[in-house]
């Protein structure tokens, strides 16, 4: 019987060009969500070819299938369980050995594949010429050497694939370990085909040697005289090599692939360096490493804010030119109030205060990836991430973050384990967002001084540093160490840059969106109903008597969790003016000290469902609890100590 | 990049060649040399709670990332202010934390 719906998988290594590919299938049918139950992204897309719909998973880029990372742990269930039809295997003709690796482990899973030799033109430019034809045969795998940037022999890995799914039943090749390891790989898979458990035997054989955590458990619990016998012959190996049996097992899985390479390859370095060598010489340089990263980075966050900013104002003219029009529609009664106020002002509060941030910010850090830049910065700035427990890749979120916290916030899923993911999303929120700046500038940049706007941000970095490493030394655990594979430089590739861009929007519209409306709504009818004025005087004993701030400010800050760039027109209106200098109560100190306490108090609500998206309930509620009593906390240091100095 | 050779010194006859087992971190700039061992879980270090469960995945992470016993590494350079080795091997460019690093031994000939 013909199938006539098939379900491709793409695997390989991470910055193997595999999204590229997944770009070029799938064009415009995608669908990005999560894994069920996990915070793993999972790409989807459907494209049809020959009388076949193709549904393409694209799994997460990973250089191994053990249980390091969630994302290994998500591929190789959904290899060995869900069983696609096929594994389309991207490998790096660049870095064909630590590819390669990564190759014999998916054929262990005993998977129907084939492989996309990918960037032949770049091994090519290194000097490396692969005689695909005979990897093929060493394999026993379809090769096919592609260039997925310029979308080079893509049509024919889809015929090739469909053939192999069509011609399937061919018997699968497997490696071949040493002889002694071999014997007791054969031994035990036998005592494990006897049990019931959806992964193959010879693959379960070689994790139970591995002494794998999640196979020991699962299989500890269907048969523990299956973990005895493979634990006395993993002694065995390590009696025999004098190392433990996984590093036995994977040294050989590696000499393997090294081997292969090697018969494969036929390497004629080029002799004068090639410029993306000098560029990496350049931009990982001890000394000039340095300075020309501050330059990149600063004048990208400059261009990024002068954007921003200009384009902000632009689209807030041009949404508010339409009040009238509104008006004169809905009328100006209560139902008009809310829904302007309410609805629609959330809605370009949205547009015009988020986006023009963050996508310039998404498209800077995409093209920094593709490049290959961003893993040289994280190598430049690992040791100062350590400090606060965390590696240099941590940069990534926090960059993010500047534009604002939401897309801050799951960007620490790129953090390997759990405890990192939380450190890093907690520093990420104290990170002041474009929403932050907005107050830092339009209130104690414009009202006190340049100079004090900039000292918010460098106390601001400060509390960062120091939180984050008493948050470090207060949480269970060992730091993990940076391991990132450098890729070389290449030019970006534009369409998977605007691709990821636009994904990473909508999931940003699909997160904040709603809740900024809701903010927006409750905010409004509470004014409707006149409830401003006793909000104020419950939190007065804070604002007034610890803060030294009017107590109308209580207001603000209060709906700042909302919207936090809302607090500045709000007090505006609360004053009844936007020239706060007229202020009488409010003079520079209280400017400042309302900002600072704005800058760390919370982050808004839309970070924080982003938040309980990743963490879980209790672990957003605790940050958030945490932050509003710090920041009120430190206001109110603030405020007694500015006192001294005015 | 200009590498150590201790060939060349050989060759001049300037002084005998010594084989000896180093952290990967007290390598010079352009050594290379070869993986004999990964010193985790031996000796806990302070705020390592979970010790041997932990030092188990840094390892198999080493290890799948090609640093496994009896493979050559050549440290290109180090980031200033004890940050992380640039390493290259098997081919590829690897990024290293120090503390990870400090915890790999070499064999080398100098």
């Amino acid at each position: 019987m013909k199938k006539d719906k098939l379900i491709i998988a793409l695997a390989g290594n991470a910055n193997v060009g595999k999204s590229v590919i997944f770009n070029h299938l799938t064009g415009l049918h995608q669908h990005i969500g999560n894994w069920p139950g996990k915070t793993v992204e999972k790409a989807e897309g459907t494209l049809h070819f020959k009388g076949y719909t193709i549904d393409i998973i694209d799994l997460p880029g990973i250089y191994s299938l053990s249980t390091f990372s969630i994302e290994e742990l998500v591929s190789r269930e959904y290899i060995a369980v869900e069983r696609p039809d096929l594994v389309i295997n991207v490998v790096d003709a660049s870095v064909l050995e630590r590819n390669l690796f990564f190759t014999l482990q998916l054929m262990e899973l005993e998977t129907p594949m084939i492989i996309a030799l990918n960037q032949v033109d770049m091994a090519k430019k290194k000097g490396i010429k692969i005689a695909y034809k005979k990897l093929e045969k060493t394999l026993g795998v379809p090769v096919i050497p592609t260039v997925a940037t310029r979308g080079t022999r893509l049509y024919e890995l889809l015929q090739r694939s469909v053939e192999t799914i069509e011609k399937r039943g061919k018997k699968l090749s497997h490696v071949k370990y040493g002889e002694e390891m071999e014997e007791r790989i054969e031994a035990l898979s036998e005592l494990v085909k006897k049990v019931d458990y959806p992964y193959p035997a010879r693959w379960t054989a070689i994790k139970l040697l591995e002494k794998d955590e999640q196979v020991e458990r699962e299989i500890r619990e269907i048969d523990p005289e299956l973990l005895s016998a493979a634990k006395k012959f993993a002694e065995e190996i390590e009696r025999i090599h004098g190392h433990s049996c996984s590093t036995v097992i994977t040294s050989e899985r590696y000499e393997i692939a090294g081997c292969i390479a090697r018969e494969v390859q036929d390497i004629v370095p080029p002799i004068k360096p090639p410029m993306r060598e000098r560029l990496h010489a350049l931009t990982t340089h001890k000394i000039l490493g340095y300075p020309i990263m501050a330059i990149s980075l600063l004048s990208i966050f400059y261009s990024i804010f002068t954007f921003g900013n200009y384009t902000s104002s632009l689209l807030s003219d041009l949404f508010y030119g339409l009040k009238p029009i509104f008006e004169s529609v809905l009328g100006v009664g209560i139902v008009g109030r809310l829904i302007w106020g309410g609805v629609i002002e959330g809605i370009i509060a949205g547009i015009t205060i988020a986006l023009p941030y963050i996508i310039p910010f998404y498209l800077a850090l995409y093209f920094l990836e593709d490049s290959g830049y961003l893993s040289r910065i994280a190598f430049l700035l690992d040791n100062l991430m350590h400090k606060i427990g965390l590696h240099g890749k941590a940069f990534i979120p926090a960059m993010l973050s500047l534009g604002c916290n939401v897309p801050g916030c799951l960007g620490c899923r790129i953090m390997e384990t759990e405890r990192e993911r939380l450190l890093a999303a907690f520093v990420v929120t104290l990170v002041p967002c474009a929403a932050r700046t907005v107050i830092i500038l339009g209130l104690v940049g414009t009202f006190v001084s340049v100079q004090w706007a900039l000292a918010l941000y460098i106390i601001d970095l400060l509390i960062i540093f120091l939180l984050g490493r008493l948050a470090f030394k207060a949480l269970p655990g060992e730091p993990t160490a940076l391991i990132m594979e450098m890729h070389d430089y290449r030019v970006p590739h534009l369409q998977t840059v605007l691709k990821q861009t636009w994904f990473r929007l909508t999931e940003f519209v699909k997160i904040a969106f709603p809740l900024i409306i809701i903010g927006s709504l409750g905010i409004k009818l509470v004014e409707v109903m006149g409830l401003l004025n006793p909000i104020a005087s419950v939190f007065s004993p804070i604002t007034v008597n610890w803060l030294g701030l009017p107590d109308v400010t209580g207001i603000a800050l209060v709906f700042g969790v909302l919207r936090k760039e809302l607090t500045l027109i709000m007090l505006a209106n609360l004053f009844g003016t936007a020239d706060f200098v007229q202020v009488k109560d409010f003079g520079p100190v209280q400017m400042i000290v309302f900002t600072l306490v704005t800058m760390l108090y919370i982050p808004c609500i839309a970070t924080i469902a982003a938040l309980v998206r990743e963490f879980g309930w209790k672990k957003a509620l605790f940050i958030t609890v945490f932050e509003i009593v710090f920041a009120i906390l430190i206001g109110g240091m603030a405020y007694r100590l500015l006192m001294l100095v005015y | 990049m200009e590498l150590y050779t201790p060939e060349e010194d050989r060759k001049k006859g300037k002084r005998k060649v010594e084989r000896m087992e180093l952290r990967l971190t007290d390598l010079r700039d352009g050594e290379s040399g070869i993986v004999t061992s990964v010193k985790i879980g031996e000796g806990r270090r302070r705020g390592e709670r979970r010790g041997a469960e932990r030092g188990w995945g840094f390892r198999r992470r080493l290890e799948d990332m090609g640093l496994t016993p009896g493979t050559r590494v050549t440290v290109v350079k180090s980031a200033p202010f004890h940050g992380p080795l640039e390493v290259f091997v098997r081919g590829s460019r690897l990024a290293l934390g120090k503390g990870m690093a400090e915890r790999i031994l070499v064999e080398v000939e100098r």
